[in-house]
């Protein structure tokens, strides 16, 4: 009986330890090339399959909405039916076009990108884990797309490239608890101050910023550009939503709102710049 | 385990990464996506026991840390501590009995999304804790609760010539197709 109980705790302990000694040299870098490519190359094999398969699902899962909901989509169908010659003339106006256009019409000028290349893409996801802030996009190695390149959107900066693979790379945004963007602010040259993310959805906080300093609310933070900076400089990325001093404390809290729509990205721009160039 | 054997447990394991990463990445409730790659160590700890819970845990979890941003061999650590956790605590069980793996299944879920979201804060990512843990935990567990007799259906005939620790496979799977 003890030898039988004990197998199954030394086969478990054999693999925590395997687990942990993955972690730690993923996350010291020893291992962090083969782990990124094996993960770069899972992700190329699996996008015809991702795609194809979706192909398939997504008119299935159409069907099968409308079926639960039949009677609406009758009453709905009919309705439609009735507009439908209203609506052919409206066709380009729909709101869902707009604001694709609005997107990408925003994307072609960005005065701050000055003469920096850039690969446009589109966001095809929105994130695999609810554990961190990340997008999928469809631009990857083939499109000349690097690890740590800036992702820009309509209105700021989105975020930094986390992974990339042939085809694809994943976007951590800015909002991630893992992003930290050194930033200027005030008057020039300007303070300098770091945003932190907090989490998907939520407000970014700003670190360094002296008690006391005279921020007023929709004041601008944009990239530092220091060097050895991850982005490029002069790119706005969020905007002053609230700020107070505790009475005890010696930096200011403050609370900003990210530039860029984050909840509602479609089309985003990678800047093909990296901390050397 | 044979060649065969291996082959039939990578399949359900390759069918399993292509559910999640199509239909269920598609499928947001409340922001959150459900998780079936958590399913794999539950199921196995129930028809394989602690070890083979643990060991299947472990690789799949090192499958399904490939396509996420999260450190990688997280996964596989927690998904190794829950297929032997689920192993042991039902070893003693029916597990023959039809409710058997949609309460693991939720109990599992809730304890290895927790965990997870632990163990990231202590390894260095303090931001895995700053999520709507307990939305992740719900939408999680009661998505795996519901899927739970499928995935032991599939696991049984993946396990299917596997030792088990306590009772045959196929008893099992049978049991659970019930």
């Amino acid at each position: 009986m003890p030898r039988r109980s004990r197998r199954p705790r030394t086969t478990l302990l054999l693999l925590v330890l395997a687990a942990v000694t993955i972690i730690t040299l993923d996350a010291r870098g020893g291992l962090h090339v083969v782990t990124s490519g094996v993960r770069s190359a899972a992700s190329d094999a699996f996008s015809p399959i991702r795609s194809g398969v979706n192909a398939v699902v997504e008119p299935i899962g159409s069907f099968l909405a409308g079926s639960v909901h039949y009677g609406a989509v009758r009453e709905q169908n009919q309705k439609l039916q009735a507009e439908i010659d209203q609506l052919k003339m409206q066709r380009a106006s729909s709101a869902d076009q707009i604001e694709s256009l609005k997107q990408l019409s925003a994307l072609l000028n960005l005065p701050y990108l000055g003469n920096l290349q850039t690969v446009p893409a589109e966001v095809t996801d929105f994130g695999s884990s609810d554990f961190a802030a990340t997008v999928d996009i469809n631009v990857g190695r083939s499109d000349g797309v690097q690890l740590a390149m800036p992702v820009v959107g309509a209105g700021g900066l989105v975020g930094q490239v986390a992974s990339v693979s042939h085809h694809t790379a994943t976007v951590r945004l800015i909002t991630d608890g893992q992003s930290a963007v050194g930033t200027r602010y005030g008057p020039s040259p300007g303070s300098l101050a770091v945003l932190n993310g907090t989490g998907s959805g939520k407000p970014l906080s700003a670190d360094l910023v002296p008690s006391n300093t005279p921020l007023t609310n929709g004041e601008v933070f944009t990239t530092s550009g220091l060097q050895g900076a991850l982005y490029p400089p002069g790119i706005p990325v969020a905007r002053v939503r609230a700020s107070h001093t505790g009475s005890s404390s010696s930096q200011e809290t403050v609370i900003l709102q990210p530039e860029a729509d984050l909840a509602h990205l479609r089309y985003v721009t990678v800047v093909l710049w990296g901390p050397s160039a | 385990m044979t060649g065969r054997d291996a082959a039939r447990l990578s399949l359900v394991v390759f069918l399993f990464v292509v559910v999640q990463e199509t239909v269920m990445l598609d499928i947001r409730i409340g922001g959150v996506h459900p998780d079936i790659m958590v399913l794999l160590p539950i199921v196995a700890g129930i028809i394989g026991g602690p070890s083979r819970g643990a060991t299947i845990g472990f690789g799949t979890g090192l499958v399904a840390d490939l396509f996420l941003p999260t450190p990688y061999g997280l996964s596989a650590l927690v998904a190794c501590l829950v297929g032997f956790a689920v192993g042991l605590a039902t070893i003693a069980l029916d597990r023959t009995a039809w409710w058997l793996a949609p309460l693991a299944a939720l109990g599992g879920s809730a304890v290895y999304e927790l965990t997870y979201g632990a163990l990231g804060s202590v390894l260095g990512q303090p931001q895995m804790l700053h999520v709507a843990l307990a939305r992740i935990v719900v939408v999680v567990s009661v998505t795996n609760a519901v899927l739970a007799l499928p995935a032991m259906r599939l696991m049984s005939w993946g396990m299917a010539h596997s030792s088990t620790e306590g009772m045959p496979t196929s008893d099992v799977g049978v049991g659970a197709a019930r």
